[in-house]
C-alpha cells in the first residue's frame, strides 16, 4: 500500500480527476474531502463491505426452487395511486 | 438485430433457452462478485414473486430478488447521482428496480436489502447495484414470509 503523508487542507489526486483533501484531524479521526465524477460512487468502506456480505449470503442461503425457468419481465416501478 | 437463441444448463433450474438480447450487463459485476457481468432475469412458474438474477458467467449463482413495492409500498429510495450518470438512465420510466433477499438457513426469516437496489436501465440492459446515500434503509430488513409469497398487494387498480 503507498502511504503518503499529507498536513490540513493538503491533498492527493488519483487519476486525474479524483481528489482527496484532509479537512481536518482531531485525535484519532481524520475528516477528508471527496471530489470526484458525478459517475464515481464513494461509499465508506464498511457499506461496500456489508452489502458485499449480503450479495454472498444471498446466494449460500437461496431458497431451493424447482420450476420451469422463464424469463422475467422487468418493469419500471408503477404508481399505486394512478 | 440480435435475436441469437442460447441454452444454458443452469445447476439450479436446468436447461434455459434465451434470447442473446434479453442477457443483462453489469459492467461493474455486483458487490462480492465484480467480474460476473452477464446476468438474465428468471422467473419460476412456481413463485412469480421472485427474479431470480442468474449468472450467465458462473452458472452456480443465482441471486433471489423481489419488486420491493410488492412488500414495501412505501420504499423511496433517492438514488445518487451516480446512478443516473453510470447506467445513463434519462426518466424514471425507463428503469427497473429490484431488491435481493437474504432467507436464513432454517428458512424461517427472510430479508432484503433495501439499502442497496439493484437499478436496471430497461432501454440498454444495463445495470448495477447501488449503493443509498445516508439510507435510512437497512441491507438485512425482515420481511414477513407471507408478504413474500402473496401477489402484489399493490395491484388493486390495475
Amino acid at each position: 500500500m503507498l502511504v503518503l503523508s499529507r498536513k490540513i487542507n493538503q491533498s492527493i489526486m488519483i487519476g486525474d480527476d479524483v481528489r482527496i483533501v484532509i479537512v481536518a484531524v482531531d485525535r484519532d479521526q481524520v475528516k477528508l474531502g471527496i471530489e470526484a465524477p458525478r459517475a464515481v460512487p464513494v461509499h465508506r468502506s464498511e457499506v461496500y463491505e456489508e452489502i458485499r456480505k449480503a450479495n454472498q449470503e444471498a446466494l449460500g442461503a437461496a431458497p431451493v426452487a424447482s420450476g420451469k425457468p422463464e424469463r422475467a419481465t422487468l418493469r419500471p416501478r408503477t404508481k399505486p395511486q394512478h | 438485430m440480435q435475436d441469437e437463441q442460447l441454452t444454458v444448463d443452469l445447476p439450479r433450474f436446468g436447461p434455459c433457452t434465451f434470447d442473446a438480447s434479453e442477457v443483462l450487463e453489469f459492467p461493474w459485476g455486483l458487490p462480492g462478485f465484480p467480474d460476473l457481468h452477464r446476468w438474465l432475469p428468471l422467473n419460476l412458474d412456481s413463485h412469480p414473486t421472485f427474479v431470480w438474477l442468474q449468472s450467465l458467467d458462473d452458472p452456480s449463482v443465482a441471486l433471489p430478488a423481489v419488486d420491493p413495492w410488492m412488500v414495501f409500498e412505501s420504499y423511496d429510495p433517492k438514488l445518487p447521482a451516480y446512478a443516473f450518470t453510470s447506467l445513463e438512465i434519462r426518466e424514471a420510466s425507463e428503469f427497473a428496480t429490484l431488491c435481493v433477499i437474504v432467507v436464513t438457513p432454517n428458512a424461517e426469516e427472510m430479508t432484503i436489502n433495501l439499502m442497496a437496489p439493484v437499478i436496471i436501465n430497461l432501454r440498454t440492459h444495463k445495470g448495477r447495484q447501488i449503493m443509498l446515500d445516508s439510507s435510512n434503509y437497512s441491507p438485512r430488513e425482515p420481511l414477513p414470509r407471507k408478504a413474500a409469497e402473496k401477489p402484489a398487494a399493490s395491484s388493486k387498480s390495475a
